[in-house]
């Protein structure tokens, strides 16, 4: 389904002030949203400003918690920089979390299922295998909506559901942990780990994650095909009148935002789960996409939004050890941000 | 395996009937979301209507004993975030996929405090469901009987929500104003219909019956709460407004395939053998998706003109230039 | 009158039944309508002309509540009036028939009528009924008949129109506003509604007639206001004055068209002798091929019926095919179709003997074929982006302005300034966002991008549409000059004037083919309008060969 958006005419506003006037909606909005977790906490319990300090330490008082932050930022990060290149062209993808879990399956089984011959390789292998299988599950998303104009949105999210579905199978069956009471799917062996970097405590996925961040910067402002995305998503007919095969280019968009889904599960796999788990994934398709938007669907952008969520993440789970704060708040505190900031944006732009 | 169990001639009356069940929380959910789309809104917090609404209605129940209160709470928070979703899509005029999508989350981070607010984590806590009826002489007829009429009384409020709604899209003054906005707003402001205002309403019907469906399946149906509770019933009933092709007929009939679906795949997981069997009941737990996706799918590959509301998901502002 | 409707007959000593004055309207930078005076007598027809962007379609959104005034005061039989909706418009007995019809599709006649009026919470059949009755009634009192239960989508245009009408009178309006309402109808449907104007102005009602085609004008109306640029430069009485005072009057100045001196006023009203016409081939000579052949070709609309049925048309290289015909019977269709935005459902598109139906839009342009869209908004440009990188985005990855991997941002600036001159492109630079230009100047933008390539076929749709006088000059001239350059040029237009005056050849495109066309020794204008209307031209039918009729490789 094609969904019409319209365009008013843009009026004259100086370009220069863009970039100051969205950092600091972004940080009323966060104020904001913190203000509302402040009541959050309140109701369910606990005091907000030990709470919040837990917060801060749980995130950024130590090695350790930056350490935490990091993890927490890392398939936060991958996945979000696929985002917010289709989110450019209104492709929005949201199902992230199916495209991650079957990327850390496809690098479980090729892992395991690999001889011990291939050594460091097999990490190679195996996250490009954790790529490939988002993307293929991406490419399905891409192609119905070229080939026969089908909601993107919808489509996406029903195969999340379908490959949540694959991967509780097969950690049930072919790749269950027999040892294990639960459902649990097998481990990996140490030779496809990811090694840590020392001191943080934080595996080399990170530098992985952080390598794509000037690609996919690049890509999308200074590639003709980074052009097209963003001109397919402000005005398709047009892109389509001068020459963009629309088609093609939501596919491409979907095979990419897929495989670095894929991808990013293939990393939390092997740098932090080592082994299959049914919560290997904390949300992050869907939060991916609160990074995506808060980073403004730049690279940059999506960086330290990556980062902010991360360290929102690690700081609930010490708030949750620290003070009987429930890690839903964190969620509470997201859900609210994502609207503040939604607000926030439009009201400066004035309507 | 026995299929016997599943699909055997005295097994398809209960499977239907509580495939028509089952069908009955998504398709609610879905004629509201079907106006409100006629009036050119793309709501997709549906799942978070619903998700509130179930949670909503579990909360009313549980603590007052009543399903009655339940159901209006579950309403209510449909409502609530309705007027959300006016505010943002029909008020402040931002994207409409991203307010649906910002929405969702909203609902799923908020449900999941109250829920770990209120109930701790040991304990399951449990709402019993109302009985169901027995309607005289409809239930007697063979196959539809047990089917329509043994349901309890929230399915049958909730039947009543999405006949009142067709009724209002097609019979009213107000739904022809709805039918008008959707398709071509400049031409109904021209008629000196609100547009912002229809458009705020209809949004506020999409929510009340999202979280009358929502209500419908934790009351009514499940008994219990968890985190996402819905499942993905929100979503769903956007598809089926889709390949329902904005029609709420089509859109229940979509549903009830839906829905008998899930029945199925229920039976066969029971039959199955449970979590230690070899048999692949996953598969069939992502049936009705797959079934949902394939039908978009087809209905998408054949449809000859576009059913879409020509102004869907597009704000309306004044046209002002001379 | 006690419900405070207007009242045609004179009352209260003021001759006026609607009088505006003073009346001011700013959008933003624009001085749309300034300080200007419009009185509307009872029982008259009154047109209101002038160019594209004078002020005429405001003035009377003023008046019918559409927009809000900034200054100026309304009266309404001597009365002073607040009109800040459609609704208070209405509820004075003053109804508008807009340029672009404000009927939901989708919807059945009497719903279109029902909607929005108060009334019962019910809609029931009977109500429905009654309001088809009285339609019906209305339309055989004004020969404006229209079947009240189709739905809208199913009519054309001219009866869209009907029902527009018929929604005034149906809500009592005794002053009926009609914005450029010939815009969409061939001549003899436009002298019939001339006609049925005058049978409600016998009734009581008072009409402002809104136009740009000045013929109209002299002959069927009372008196003439003319608008210029925001001002009300003169109000005359037709016996007093001739098509070419008040062309010059609308645009302040003699037109001139390629090298030709014209006034506005021949616009449509001559063709130039064909002495003037610098030579050109009315027919390719034998032997040529055709650069553009469409064989049988069939496409469906949106809503799923056939737009095309089995339209064939060729264009040779150095000549200008046009296509008139009044809009809705497939031109939308054919500009996309031809242009790969659209698929078809039968026959096929030959380029220079290739075939390339069903091409996409990039292997189009790849070919040296070039759209100007009959929407330069929605296709044409992105707003968002800059004047350069609209001029450029079609050659974006290739040198000098970028490579496969690569954008150069100073050469795109570069040579964005280079094409703005190249092209005279009005913009502050460069850099300056599309969205911010006008029409004309957003034209020129789509224009330079289209020409500056290697083309073979230039397919124009409505190129001219909105646009003022010196946009349009500027335009045909550009087609003119491509013309002689030796490219195949199709133009499609529901303008008649411009298709007279630019085409070597002739087509009318009726109900989805191509019914009659005509070389330009042999234009003929009566001939032209009733093929627009769907007659097949006399002697032999469908085929459009006739005796009055030259054939594509005729004697010239």
């Amino acid at each position: 389904m094609a969904v019409a958006v319209s365009e008013v005419a843009v009026s004259r506003r100086p370009v220069w002030g863009k970039r100051a006037r969205a950092t600091i909606n972004s940080l009323v909005a966060i104020i904001l949203a913190l203000l509302v977790g402040a009541i959050f906490i309140s109701i369910a319990g606990a005091s907000p400003l030990p709470a919040y300090r837990s917060l801060v330490s749980g995130s950024v008082g130590s090695e350790f918690a930056i350490g935490q932050t990091l993890i927490q930022a890392v398939p936060l990060l991958v996945i979000g920089l696929g985002l917010a290149l289709a989110f450019r062209a209104r492709v929005y993808n949201i199902g992230a979390d199916g495209q991650f879990y079957l990327g850390a399956l496809a690098a479980g089984a090729v892992a395991i299922g690999l001889p011990g011959t291939f050594g460091p390789l097999l990490i190679v292998i195996s996250l490009i295998a954790g790529a490939l299988a988002g993307g293929f599950w991406g490419w399905i998303v891409g192609f119905l909506r070229a080939r026969w104009a089908v909601n993107v949105v919808i489509s996406s999210l029903l195969l999340s559901y379908i490959a949540t579905y694959i991967f509780t199978y097969v950690i049930r069956r072919p790749l269950r942990d027999s040892t294990a009471s639960g459902l649990l799917g097998k481990g990996i062996p140490d030779a496809a780990q990811l090694p840590l970097v020392s001191g943080f405590g934080v595996h080399i996925g990170l530098f992985i994650a952080l390598l794509l961040v000037p690609i996919v910067g690049y890509v999308m402002t200074r590639t003709p095909f980074g052009f097209r995305v963003r001109m397919l998503g402000m005005n398709p007919d047009a892109a389509q009148t001068t020459g963009v095969n629309s088609g093609r280019l939501i596919i491409v968009l979907m095979v990419i935002s897929g495989g670095l889904a894929g991808l990013a599960g293939a990393i939390q796999l092997a740098g932090v789960a080592d082994r299959l788990d049914p919560t290997l994934s904390n949300g992050y398709g869907f939060t991916a996409i609160v990074v995506a938007l808060l980073g403004r669907l730049s690279a940059t952008g999506v960086l330290l939004a990556a980062l902010f969520l991360g360290a929102l993440n690690a700081g609930g789970q010490a708030m949750s050890i620290n003070d009987d704060v429930p890690y839903a708040v964190v969620l509470a505190i997201q859900g609210v941000f994502v609207i503040f900031l939604l607000v926030a944006d439009r009201l400066a732009r004035g309507r | 395996m026995n299929w016997n169990e599943v699909i055997g001639s005295s097994a398809l009356v209960p499977l239907f009937s509580s495939g028509v069940a089952l069908a009955v929380p998504t398709a609610t959910a879905a004629v509201g979301e079907c106006f409100s789309e006629r009036a050119g809104n793309l709501n997709l917090g549906v799942e978070g209507m619903m998700l509130s609404g179930a949670f909503a209605g579990f909360i009313g129940t549980y603590y007052t004993h009543s399903v009655a209160v339940g159901v209006l709470c579950g309403i209510g928070a449909g409502v609530l975030l309705g007027i959300l979703m006016a505010g943002l899509s029909v008020w402040l005029k931002t994207e409409q996929v991203i307010n649906g999508i910002a929405l969702v989350l909203f609902a799923q981070g908020l449900t999941a405090f109250v829920y770990g607010k209120l109930f701790s984590t040991s304990s399951t806590p449990t709402i019993s469901t109302p009985a169901n009826l027995h309607i005289p002489l409809l239930a007697d007829i063979p196959v539809i009987g047990p089917v329509l009429f043994k349901q309890n009384s929230l399915f049958y409020i909730a039947v009543a929500a999405m006949l009142g709604v067709i009724f209002v899209l097609y019979r009213t003054r107000f739904g022809l104003s709805v039918r008008a906005t959707g398709e071509d707003p400049a031409a109904a402001d021209a008629a000196a219909i609100s547009v912002d205002r229809v458009r705020w309403i209809a949004l506020l019907v999409g929510g009340a019956t999202a979280g009358l469906g929502g209500a419908v399946l934790v009351v009514g149906q499940l008994g219990i709460i968890q985190t996402n509770v819905t499942a993905g019933a929100g979503w769903i009933a956007v598809a089926l407004v889709i390949f329902g092709r904005w029609n709420p007929v089509y859109v229940i009939l979509g549903a009830f395939l839906f829905g008998t679906t899930d029945a199925l795949q229920l039976r066969i997981q029971a039959a199955s053998g449970g979590v230690t069997s070899g048999f692949p009941y996953e598969f069939f737990q992502a049936l009705p998706y797959l079934v949902t996706l394939a039908v978009m799918v087809a209905v998408a590959i054949g449809a000859r003109r576009t059913a879409q509301p020509a102004a869907l998901g597009a704000p309306f502002r004044k046209e002002v230039a001379g | 009158m006690p419900d405070g409707r207007v009242s045609s007959a004179a009352a209260n000593g003021s001759s006026a039944v609607i009088a505006m004055r003073a009346v001011t309207k700013r959008f933003g930078d624009l001085q749309a309508l300034g300080d200007v005076d419009f009185d509307l007598r009872p029982g008259e027809i009154h047109a209101l002309i002038g160019e594209n962007g004078a002020g005429k379609t405001t003035l009377m959104n003023v008046l019918y509540g559409v927009v809000s005034r900034d200054a100026g005061t309304i009266e309404a039989n001597g009365k002073q009036v607040d009109i800040r909706t459609p609704q208070d418009a209405i509820e004075l007995g003053i109804g508008m028939v807009h340029q672009h019809f404000k009927l939901v599709s989708t919807l059945s006649v009497v719903e279109n009528i029902v909607l929005g009026q108060g009334g019962h919470v019910l809609v029931r059949k009977r109500r429905l009924a009654g309001v088809a009755e009285r339609i019906s009634e209305l339309g055989e009192r004004y020969g404006l008949r229209v079947d009240p239960w189709a739905k809208v989508w199913h009519l054309s245009v001219g009866e869209q129109q009907r029902v527009e009408i018929l929604r005034a009178l149906y809500r009592g309006a005794r002053v009926l506003i009609l914005d450029e309402p010939t815009a969409n109808l061939t001549p003899g449907e436009a002298d019939g509604l001339l006609e049925k104007l005058k049978a409600m102005v016998r009734d009581g009602a008072s009409i402002v007639f809104i136009t740009h085609h000045l013929e109209e004008v002299l002959g069927s109306t009372d008196r003439i206001t003319v608008l210029r640029a925001g001002q009300n430069v003169g109000t005359l009485v037709p016996a007093d004055t001739s098509t070419g005072e008040l062309a010059r009057m609308m645009v302040g100045r003699a037109v001139s068209l390629g090298g030709r001196s014209r006034d506005v006023a021949a616009l449509g009203v001559e063709v130039a002798a064909a002495a003037d016409r610098p030579a050109a081939q009315a027919a390719p000579t034998a032997g040529s091929q055709a650069v553009l052949t469409v064989e049988r070709l069939r496409v469906f609309s949106d809503r799923g019926e056939l737009a095309l049925d089995g339209l064939e048309l060729s264009v040779a290289a150095g000549e200008i095919v046009g296509v008139a015909g009044v809009e809705g019977n497939g031109q939308a269709e054919l500009e996309e179709t031809l242009f790969g935005l659209r698929k078809t459902a039968g026959g096929r598109v030959l380029l220079d003997g290739v075939d390339v139906t069903d091409e996409a839009p990039a292997g189009l342009l790849a070919r040296g074929v070039g759209l100007i869209p009959s929407d330069r908004y929605r296709r044409g440009l992105v707003g968002q982006l800059t004047v350069a990188e609209n001029l450029l985005c079609d050659r974006i990855d290739k040198a000098p302005v970028g490579s496969r991997l690569r954008l150069r941002r100073k050469a795109i600036l570069a040579r964005g300034a280079d094409l703005i001159e190249r092209y005279s492109i009005p913009a502050s630079g460069p850099a300056q966002l599309a969205g911010t230009l006008s029409g004309g100047t957003a034209q020129r933008v789509v224009l330079a991008r289209t020409l500056s390539r290697e083309l073979r076929l230039l397919i124009a749709a409505q190129p001219t549409r909105g646009l003022d006088v010196g946009a349009m000059e500027s335009v045909w001239e550009q087609l003119e000059a491509a013309r002689r350059r030796g490219l195949a040029v199709l133009l499609i237009s529901t303008d008649l004037d411009e298709v007279l005056a630019l085409a070597d050849r002739c087509l009318v495109v009726y109900g989805g083919r191509v019914i009659a066309q005509w070389a330009r020794a042999q234009l003929n204008r009566d001939a032209i309008g009733l093929a627009m209307g769907g007659a097949q031209p006399g002697g032999r039918g469908g085929d459009g060969t006739d005796a009055g009729l030259e054939a594509v490789t005729g004697a010239g």
